[in-house]
């Protein structure tokens, strides 16, 4: 039993050590008062970014396609700023991480590149390669979903909190 | 030694120059503004002839950037659609540049609006060179030009364009 439980820590520590969750790609849906694939705003603010590799817009799903440089670390909240320099908010943003066997459980913390992730919603599986990750909190979902949010995720005691920097996100 | 001593006024001279010249040179983001020339831009329309905008000097000329999956720009064509009947019979002309990058999208956006009036296409959105030369930032944009292909307005409303049109007419 014992060992079970220190094999499993060990794992876990092996697997929070490798954690590699560096963003590839971002795809962000805008929301605002005007339509917003008709505005080159948005476009030029996210090129603007020297992380940026290219902007696709996707016209069937109105969604921003965000390609990253390699070896590049982004913050997800310097393209939510950026989006919303151009007079508009982001609906959704779903980024594309690549993680080496890191191993995600309900309610688990990972820290890798700056960045902190707390997965909500989420079975305990081991992500490797490439995953797609929804970010859920406040400002990265539209405030009609951010107030559905704040009941239905209260159980993770971090997500309301508004200062502890880490991102709540749903694999998807 | 004293080629050397002519050489250092003649350096500092080109330096000078060169400097001047780079202060000179005109930002590569062009844009139209009020008074410019229509651009002799050449365009696909749709039925795969070539036209060039300047071809419509002598007639007043509204240029209405757009593109079928522009809700506000498909709103707008059917007002741009009333326009061109009324008018039709003034030196009046409208041209529309799509930035479409599917043309069987916009052929079917023609065919749904009912266009009638010209219809030109620049299909890679918002990279297009007639959206860049113009300063297209957002859909729909349109630009009047007058019978002598001088920009007088830039989205003008309905009110300014039959305006134009009522004082050619005197």
């Amino acid at each position: 039993m014992n060992l079970k439980i220190f094999l499993f820590t060990l794992t876990l520590i092996l697997a929070l050590s490798n954690a590699e969750a560096q963003i590839s790609k971002a795809e962000i849906v805008a929301t605002g008062l005007t339509c917003s694939m008709c505005s080159n705003a948005i476009n030029k603010q996210l090129k603007s970014l020297t992380e940026v590799d290219s902007v696709i817009i996707d016209l069937n799903t109105n969604t921003f396609v965000v390609h990253l440089k390699k070896e590049t670390n982004i913050d997800p909240g310097i393209l939510k700023e950026k989006v919303e320099k151009a007079g508009f908010f982001i609906g959704s943003m779903i980024v594309t991480m690549s993680f080496e066997n890191v191993e995600v459980a309900d309610n688990i913390k990972i820290e890798k590149d700056g960045l902190s992730l707390v997965f909500v919603d989420t079975k305990t599986k081991v992500l490797n390669g490439e995953a797609k990750a929804k970010i859920m909190d406040k400002g990265f979902v539209t405030k009609k979903e951010f107030k559905k949010l704040s009941k239905s995720l209260s159980k993770y005691p971090t997500y309301t909190s508004d200062n502890d920097g880490a991102y709540h996100v749903k694999v998807m | 030694m004293i080629q050397n001593k002519q050489f250092i006024p003649k350096l500092k001279c080109i330096l000078i120059t060169a400097v001047l010249l780079s202060i000179n040179v005109k930002p590569v983001n062009a844009q139209l503004l009020l008074g410019d020339t229509l651009p002799d831009i050449t365009f696909q329309n749709n039925t795969d002839s070539s036209i060039n905008l300047s071809s419509f000097k002598g007639k007043v000329l509204l240029v209405d950037f757009w593109a079928s999956w522009c809700a506000p720009c498909r709103k707008a064509n059917k007002k741009l659609v009333d326009l061109h009947k009324d008018y039709s019979s003034e030196n009046f002309e409208i041209v529309g540049i799509s930035l479409d990058t599917d043309r069987t999208k916009w052929l079917k956006a023609i065919a749904k609006d009912k266009i009638e009036y010209t219809q030109l296409i620049d299909p890679h959105g918002f990279d297009a060179k007639s959206a860049i030369q113009f300063g297209v930032e957002a859909l729909p944009s349109s630009y009047l030009f007058d019978t002598s292909g001088n920009l007088i307005a830039i989205n003008p409303t309905d009110q300014e364009i039959k305006k134009q049109l009522n004082h050619n007419k005197q």
